[in-house]
């Protein structure tokens, strides 16, 4: 993995546990996660209907969007409960010096 | 002999029947029998993205016909007109015969229709199924001034969608709000507002006296003698449970097929999922009927399980959603039942919710926002109130305060 790819999201305590923040870099957008056993990435929009996942509700392992409910794995994306059924894309995440990234591909 | 499952209705509560009893049940037979001649579908887009041309009808299919026989589902688009439930047999008009082990009965609703002019009843049109969906597609896109009959969830979602296609657009309400069937008056209030900014005329407590047509033009007389003239008319005036072919027959009917909280009904080995079933409610202690996404989804599943012998209690929240231009409003729990009512935030780019409390305790909650900004909160109500969880209605009013700090873990 080249190091340029890792772009900084911010520092680990720029999110609440069991949260999650919204990232934007250049004409993309992410969400971040806070789970009990470390941060996760995945892509900002459901895949479902055009809304930002920044606004739905962490419970455990799982995002749900705030429109319709559909529920997706954040650490491995999976579309878990209709109406959501494309997974959703995860990217590395990796902490350093209490900074967080993300591997954009 | 194998067991015979079989699912009369096609539509979701079937569909998720159909593959829930396969997940446990692998020998059975299920089959699936639909009057439509289409796999199990969504239908809250047909009044939004399909009219507004944003998906097409395969965007709509929950499984493709590969899901189907890799489970070994069967789908058969027939129309049953017959049922005998103590020899465990349907019929068709043809006497062509079904017979069942257990027996499923998810029929939906169906529309209630008009009673006006009986010439005009043609010209009338209903929005449920796809077909009448692509029919309400094809008709208005050269007309321009549309008069919807009915301001409940359909036909202000219609509404929406056809004022975004810039044609003119009229709402003919009886009652006095928007919605007024379970949505609060405040949310409704704010709706109405969203739909006369975006040009939408919005006509409530009038009645329809008469409907006439002169050429091309309908005129619809209101009680107070005021006329409307419109090119094309919907109406969207409620629906009834699909039970016309039980209705001499000793399964319990009443505002639908009643059941318990297992998706029982009266008669054995016959269960009944989704708009067709008043279910027992074990949380609200009572039977009740929902018309949602959601209800169909998670009751076709819970009877999925207890045809394939997993005993399962229903006792989801009901939860449903409305999405009219740039909106998105949800609902939850009971809203008709409360001592006390708390509202949250007071404008709808932040999102606006009102609770309905009894002791403390969130019995409903109707939300409504740009899309987006009221589905945590409600989705936390949701947990809270099937937890029946004593709430600090400080913090439920507080917008700056999260509603997660209520869940007891």
């Amino acid at each position: 993995m080249s190091e340029e790819n890792w772009i900084e999201v911010g520092s680990t305590d720029s999110i609440e546990e069991e949260d999650l923040i919204r990232f934007d870099h250049q004409d993309k957008t992410f969400c971040v996660y806070r789970l009990t056993d470390g941060f996760y990435a995945t892509d900002g929009m459901c895949t479902h209907e055009t809304v930002h996942l920044e606004d739905g509700l962490v419970m455990d392992d799982e995002i749900e969007c705030p429109m319709h409910q559909g529920i997706f794995n954040i650490k491995s994306g999976e579309a878990l409960s209709p109406p959501a059924c494309e997974d959703l894309k995860t990217y590395p995440v990796k902490v350093d010096n209490d900074k967080i990234f993300i591997k954009i591909d | 002999m194998k067991n015979n499952i079989i699912i009369l209705g096609g539509g979701q509560a079937a569909i998720y029947a159909a593959r829930e009893v396969r997940k446990n049940d692998t020998d059975s037979n299920i089959k699936i029998l639909s009057e439509e001649n289409l796999l199990p579908y969504e239908r809250p887009p047909l009044s939004k993205d399909f009219l507004l041309n944003k998906k097409n009808e395969d965007d709509l299919y929950f499984h493709s016909s590969d899901v189907l026989k890799n489970e070994n589902i069967d789908f058969e688009n027939v129309l049953i007109n017959k049922v005998d439930f103590e020899n465990k047999k349907l019929f068709t008009k043809n006497d062509d015969v079904y017979s069942y082990n257990s027996l499923l009965i998810s029929t939906g609703s169906e529309n209630k229709k008009l009673s006006l002019d009986k010439n005009l009843n043609d010209d009338i049109y209903y929005l449920r199924n796809l077909e009448e969906a692509k029919t309400i597609k094809e008709k208005i896109s050269n007309k321009n001034k549309i008069t919807i009959i009915g301001g409940g969830f359909i036909g202000l979602e219609i509404a929406s969608s056809i004022s975004q296609l810039k044609k003119k657009v009229t709402v003919i309400e009886i009652g006095n709000q928007l919605m007024g069937r379970i949505i609060p008056k405040q949310i409704a209030d704010l709706v109405q507002k969203t739909h006369i900014e975006h040009g939408n005329d919005i006509i409530l407590n009038k009645q329809i006296e008469k409907i006439s047509k002169k050429n091309d033009i309908y005129e619809i007389l209101l009680n107070d003698n005021s006329l409307i003239e419109t090119e094309f008319i919907i109406a969207g005036i409620g629906s009834t449970p699909s039970i016309k072919l039980f209705e001499n027959t000793n399964l319990k009917l009443d505002n639908g097929i009643v059941t318990n909280q297992y998706c029982e009904t009266s008669i054995k080995d016959v269960y009944a999922a989704g708009d067709v079933s008043n279910f027992y409610h074990p949380l609200y202690e009572r039977n009740i009927r929902l018309e949602s996404y959601q209800h169909a989804q998670n009751h076709g599943i819970c009877a999925g399980k207890n045809i394939a012998g997993v005993k399962t209690e229903y006792s989801s929240v009901p939860w449903m959603w409305s999405d009219q231009f740039n909106l998105n409003l949800q609902l939850t729990g009971i809203c008709d039942d409360y001592d006390e009512m708390v509202e949250r935030g007071n404008n709808i780019n932040n999102g606006v919710i009102y609770f309905f409390l009894k002791n403390k305790i969130i019995k409903g909650a109707c939300g409504l926002g740009i899309v987006g900004k009221v589905g945590r909160d409600i989705r936390i109500t949701s947990k809270l109130s099937e937890k029946n969880t004593i709430v600090d209605t400080q913090i439920l009013s507080d917008e700056t305060q999260k509603l997660n700090k209520l869940i007891q873990k």
